[in-house]
Formats: structure tokens, sequence, C-alpha cells
């Protein structure tokens, strides 16, 4: 393992030419220089560690990423460098789990988590639906889908019970995934504790996909208790949803 | 020797069954246990006295000593008979070894430690298989003995009974920090002597006390066999993971963040059919699918003889066997673990 905590670099040399004949010029590039100074600073203040597990097996890169968080001070973000897919997944996987905050950025086959010590870890723990901060891995599109049947299409139920599994699963290939998924009426019976897709959906939502659930059909349907995805939603949420979307996908 | 994961390597749970469900399920009265349970073996009935157990098991190393692995490899493939309540009878070798990488020494070493393992346990073995490959792997099948009326299959879980378990678990993450120098030698001397450690005392106990439901612990965890044997049974399994005897420094180092990769394949396998707690301590539900290799019985006993039963497993010489848990008519979900 590389731990390398870089010292903030200070030494920067400026080589500018300032042309006389064009003042106004001149104070528009000094204002530049003068930001990026800024920024440069606020960069070099926060220069993260890194924790370099490239080429190491599970569970090297989790005791070395649970290390660089104990040691951590709360807030403290540094970054966590894997090669390896499966380090990848169980690496993101037990983030989730423990509700600690994190991105990935992924180039030339090399994934880069900045990972966030959480600022009151018992806080974050209560939020019920911890994978949102995953959400910045899987990039989003602005539609939305509207769930409002455990059928797809018109004809036979059992073929468009079957269809509509395979879209819900299907939703996690798309290069963009939806803002959010709606469930309503009797789309509502495929986000419940007996659902054949409730996997998939979970999954979406771990993906940082925002399920909305009709909390009247799940009245209607006497399904209290057993919705296992997503947040009861009233009808204002939904509408705003539906209102504000790009565009509204229904199966 | 190349050390790996033992169990651990086994495939994806979640991937195997997917698999499974496409074969044809042969057809035959005289089959009394297939694969459609996920049983630890096939039982097959032969007159209305005799049926045969038959299973198989084989992996790559999980120690450096050739002999040990052989003597691990072959108590964790005769388990699955004992789980079932049979009595190992025959077995064959199924080896695969890089002739032209390792010295034939090795290879013999693995075949003793074997040998003496089943002899150990009254098996003969009457023959074998070898393929060259790399890493060695190795295992038996074997074939056990068993009445047709005294099965001890995983659908034998009934509402009102206690969960038993006869070994301490932590095998798997025990290795996995030995491959990283962080386990305590020690622990990792504990971890063998258990993964050695034949389950006969505890399949003996089992058949004095008429049990109907058992399974043994391996590759699928804690908490992956608790939920194929709850499936198997339609009922609830309900396990206090604080309940559970852990291997020496098994709690620190995944504390430290030692979970190994099968870890996170058996709980993207039981999550969904299982419920855990959002107050379930992050350690124990990884501890709780941590793979196991040569694991103890989870036995299911009904209530009036657990005490009993218990005791006697200690006097067996498994001082560990502890009641964890306890399985209820079925509820929302299969297994439910808490702390």
């Amino acid at each position: 393992m590389v731990i390398n905590n870089k010292k903030p670099n200070t030494k920067y040399y400026l080589f500018y030419v300032v042309k006389f004949q064009s003042l106004p010029f001149y104070f528009k590039q000094l204002f530049k220089l003068f930001t990026s100074l800024v920024l440069l600073q606020t960069n070099n203040r926060q220069e993260m560690r890194i924790v370099d597990v490239k080429g190491q097996q599970c569970p090297a890169p989790i005791i070395a990423t649970k290390k660089a968080l104990k040691e951590s001070e709360k807030g403290e973000a540094f970054k966590v460098l894997t090669d390896n897919q499966t380090s990848l997944n169980n690496l993101t996987r037990f983030l989730m789990d423990n509700k600690t905050e994190f991105s990935v950025d992924e180039a030339d086959g090399v994934w880069t988590l900045i990972i966030t010590k959480n600022v009151s870890a018992t806080s974050i723990a209560e939020v019920e639906n911890y994978c949102t901060p995953a959400a910045s891995v899987f990039p989003k599109g602005d539609f939305v889908i509207a769930i409002t049947s455990d059928r797809m299409g018109d004809g036979s139920d059992e073929l468009g019970h079957l269809l509509i599994g395979n879209f819900i699963k299907t939703i996690k290939d798309l290069d963009l995934l939806p803002r959010k998924i709606i469930f309503y009426n009797k789309g509502v019976t495929l986000v419940s504790d007996e659902s054949p897709f409730l996997r998939h959906i979970k999954d979406l939502e771990k993906m940082g996909v925002e399920l909305l659930i009709c909390a009247t059909c799940v009245d209607y349907y006497s399904l209290d208790g057993k919705i296992e995805a997503g947040i009861l939603s009233n009808m204002f949420v939904i509408a705003d949803a539906l209102a504000s979307a790009g565009n509204v996908v229904r199966p | 020797m190349v050390e790996s994961g033992g169990c651990s390597a086994k495939i994806s749970p979640k991937q195997l069954e997917e698999i499974l469900k496409r074969l044809p399920l042969p057809d035959d009265p005289n089959i009394l246990v297939n694969v459609e349970t996920h049983d630890d073996a096939g039982v097959y009935r032969v007159n209305d006295d005799l049926a045969l157990v038959f299973t198989t098991d084989f992996f790559p190393p999980v120690c450096s000593d050739p002999y040990e692995f052989g003597q691990i490899a072959a108590t964790n493939s005769i388990s699955d008979i004992y789980a079932m309540g049979g009595d190992p009878v025959i077995a064959l070798n199924i080896m695969m070894f890089p002739a032209a990488k390792l010295p034939l020494e090795v290879y013999a070493e693995i075949l003793k430690g074997g040998s003496d393992k089943a002899s150990e346990a009254g098996v003969k073995i009457i023959g074998g298989h070898t393929i060259d490959d790399f890493p060695p792997k190795y295992g038996l099948a074997v074939v056990g003995y068993i009445h047709p009326d005294r099965i001890i299959a995983n659908t034998g879980a009934s509402p009102g009974d206690s969960i038993v378990l006869t070994k301490p678990v932590g095998t798997g993450i025990i290795l996995a920090g030995q491959r990283l120098g962080i386990t305590d030698g020690n622990d990792i001397a504990e971890a063998k002597k258990l993964m050695k450690q034949l389950n006969r005392q505890g399949a003996e106990v089992m058949k004095k006390y008429s049990i109907k439901g058992a399974t043994d612990i391996t590759g699928f965890g804690l908490a992956g066999h608790a939920l194929k044997m709850a499936k198997a049974s339609n009922v609830s399994i309900n396990i206090n993971m604080r309940k559970v005897s852990l291997i020496g420094g098994t709690y620190n180092l995944v504390d430290e963040g030692c979970i190994p990769g099968a870890s996170f394949r058996n709980l993207d396998f039981v999550e969904n059919d299982s419920h855990l707690g959002k107050n379930l301590d992050y350690n124990l539900k990884m501890i709780a699918c941590d793979a196991q290799t040569s694991g103890g019985l989870l036995i299911s006993v009904p209530c009036d003889k657990t005490e009993a039963l218990v005791k006697d497993l200690h006097e067996a010489g498994l001082q560990y066997s502890t009641i964890i848990g306890d399985v209820s008519e079925k509820k929302h979900k299969f297994l439910y673990l808490k702390n």
C-alpha cells in the first residue's frame, strides 16, 4: 500500500509578459491570474491524501480505506485509487453500507474514489435512503419514468407482467438513468415485498434513482408495511415530479 | 503452495441458483433429496432400509502445508454426509495438480492428508482422478449410508425449534488476514484445528435426538446456509449474531476492514430474502456472510431437547456449541439477523 501524504506545493513561477499598449487586456489578464492564484491556493490547502490500492485484491483495499477513514478528521476527504472492478464494487458496497459519502471517477482503467468522512455519523446513519451519495457514479438523464401498472402494453396480462419486469431490469443498462421513477395505481405492487422484480428496483435505488411511491395507491391495494423500496409520496410530490421533468417515459 | 480461499472459491450462489434452475431435474421416486432444496448432498433410496448419500466438494489450498490442506479438504467433503445424518463409507479422490510446477512430493502429501482424515472418519478411498491444472485443487466425492426414514434434511426446520451451531465462525476472515500477515498466529492455529475437525461427533448427537433439520456451514456462510435451510423448510430463521462464537480475533480483523470478497457475494445472495436490521452491527453482518471452510453443523432442535443436546455436544468435545437463534412460522423474510 502506498499512502502518499503530499505536502502542499507552495512554489510556482510566473512568467508574464505585460503588453502596455493594451491596458484593458492587461487588467483582464491580471484579474484572471489573481483568481487562478486564489483557486490554486484553495486547492493546495485541500491537497488530498491518496490511498493507492492498485494491483491489490480484497480485502486489502478495504483495510487500507478503513484505516484512512479512521485516521481522517470528520469532514476530511481522501482519494482511493483502484484498478480492479471487484475491489471497486466491494469498496462502494462497503461505503454505502457504512453510509459514507463518496464519488467515483474512471480514467484509463483506474477508478478514483473521493471519500469524505462523515461530519456526523449518527445523523447520516438515520437517513433511510443511504444510497444517494453514490448517485454521482451513475449519470442521470433529464427524464422520469412513470410506472402506472404492473404490466407493459395491452394484450396478454402474463406477457405484460414479464415485459414490465424486463423493462425495469433493462433501465439499469441505459446510458443515462432516469432521475426518478414514479409508481402509481397498480404500479405500486411492483415495489411490494412480493414483487418478483423488487431486487432490480432496489438496485436502481442504490444507483441513486429516486423512487416515488403513491401512498394513496399503497393504501388502496392494502400494501401498508409491505413496500420495500422508495419514498411514499403524496399527489403534490408526484405531480411536481411529472411536471418538472424534461421528459416523462411511460412504458 | 499457493494459498487461496478454500470454500470461498465457490462461484456466486446467486449465479449458481439461476443456472441450476435451467437444468431438468431427473424424475425417479427413489431420489429422496435432489438439488431442488439446495441441500448438502443428494440421497437415493436403494431399498426400504437403505439409501445412499452422495456428495462432492473440492477447492484450492487454504494453507501452505500440503498435508494439512489434504486433511482440511477431506474433512470438508465428508462433512456433507454428516450434515444429512449419514455414515460416510467410500470416497474417490478428486485432484487437480500442476505436475510441471510443483514437486510430486506435494501431491503425495495432499493425498496422504486426505487419506488419513478419511481413515479417521471410517471412509475407504477406493479410487480417484487427477487432472493437470494450476493452482492445485483437492477434495473427495463421498458416498454414505443412511436409513431412508432418518434423513436430516435442510427441509426439516420447524417453527418453535432452536438453532444450534457447533463450531465458531470466521475461517474466511482469519485466512484472508493470514494472507496479508495481519492474523494472530494462535488464531490461525485455532482455525486450522477447527477446519480439520470432523462433524462426526455432532452428527452422532443429532442422531441420538432424532433431529429432522440440519445443514453444514461452508462457502455461503452462516447467513447463506441458514437462508437455504429457511427457504427449504418454508420457515423464518432468527439468528442473534451476538450469540455466535467467533474464532479469536475475527471481530477485530473485520473491524480493520479485513472482509474477503466472498462475503460481499454472499451478502448479495442473502439480502433480498433477509431482514438485516438497521441496528445490525456492520461487522457482525459481514461475519454472518463469511465463507466458511469445513464449518460446523447448523442444527434445528425441538425446543424441549435443546438443552440436553447442547450439553451432549459439549461433552463430545464440541465446546463452542451454542444456541444462536430459533425458528418461527414464515414471516416477511426467511432470515432475520439481529444483535
